[in-house]
């Protein structure tokens, strides 16, 4: 089966349907290695509106069975929804689009681990912003890795999360592209 | 639960997922995390990012499935997962089953409403490799 066929059997939400399923499109205006500039900041190029929707298709992909978690009248009648700790993945992809952080989906990354802060949990209605800053790049053992602070905060300015994202990227545009055409 | 009730060395029910490409995909949507190395097979058996040709998991639902050791065994209690810090060792190809455990390392007795711990997780693969490890910092009631 077709990868976006297989992808759409999945795909439950409005933000889901509403996104590009193939990251290799669009490389030409991702943020490559050798071109980011430490300290550089600005905001991500969407807000996530945080919707029951959102958390329920999240805590599903976790594979959650806890009906606090995955049935939302159960949950609703017994202090309401909760959700699973790494929601901050959806709302970090969804904000970050193809702008500042944009490296974040670069074909031929690796994963060589992350650091997460959950200050407080979402709350279905709350507008979501992030601002994404360029905290630091480094080679080791030849392998270029760069690192993002991601704070996102709420309509009202309370400080929900913090992502330091962090991957090992093509060191510039040509490899990157090189790997989004294979 | 009770942050006095708590000891170094308390081990969480482990956590184990087959991860099937169906799971990969699942995931891919839910975090709109569509890198090819999760979801494009034909371009994976050309890349081979992973020195293999397979599909890989995403780091993060491993690293899913690491909080929910904590989350799941402590969600009713009232225990927060506060900091996440996690080093991914080896890709999870797809087709393995991935096991992930926790035990308490540290006790943070700092009063009343500031109590924490920081539960040591790691995850394996079918062979028995850690694919990754971590240290989660936790809230707990008092």
């Amino acid at each position: 089966m077709a990868m976006v066929e297989r992808l759409a059997a999945f795909a439950t939400t409005a933000k889901q349907k509403d996104f590009e399923w193939d990251f290799t499109k669009g490389v030409e205006s991702y943020e490559t290695w050798d071109e980011i500039e430490i300290g550089a900041s600005g905001p991500g190029m969407r807000v996530f509106e945080v919707t029951e929707d959102d958390i329920l298709s999240f805590n599903r992909s976790c594979l959650e069975t806890d009906p606090m978690l995955v049935d939302p009248e159960y949950a609703a009648a017994h202090g309401g929804l909760r959700q699973h700790p790494l929601f901050v993945v959806q709302v970090v992809f969804w904000c970050i689009d193809t702008g500042i952080g944009s490296w974040l989906r670069s074909p031929g990354a690796r994963n060589p681990g992350q650091h997460i802060e959950l200050f407080e949990p979402f709350v279905v209605g709350e507008t979501i912003t992030a601002t994404i800053t360029h905290q630091d790049k480094w080679i080791r053992r030849d392998k270029t890795y760069v690192e993002d602070e991601v704070a996102l905060h709420n309509q009202d300015g309370v400080l929900k999360a913090v992502w330091f994202t962090r991957l090992i990227i093509p060191p510039n545009r040509a490899e990157l592209v090189r790997y989004a055409s294979l | 639960m009770h942050f006095a009730d708590l000891t170094l060395g308390y081990e969480f029910p482990a956590v184990e997922h087959q991860v099937t490409q169906d799971i990969i995909d699942l995931a891919a949507v839910a975090h709109l995390d569509f890198n090819p190395v999760h979801t494009n097979i034909p371009w994976n058996e050309r890349a081979q990012v992973f020195h293999m040709p397979d599909t890989a998991a995403h780091g993060m639902f491993t690293m899913s499935m690491m909080a929910s050791v904590v989350d799941r065994h402590w969600r009713a209690e009232g225990a927060q997962i506060r900091t996440m810090q996690t080093k991914f060792t080896k890709p999870v190809r797809v087709g393995e089953t991935t096991r992930a455990t926790g035990s308490i390392t540290e006790l943070h007795p700092l009063g009343p409403g500031r109590n924490a711990v920081v539960v040591a997780v790691r995850a394996t693969d079918s062979t028995g490799d850690v694919v990754a490890v971590g240290t989660f910092r936790v809230a707990v009631p008092d």
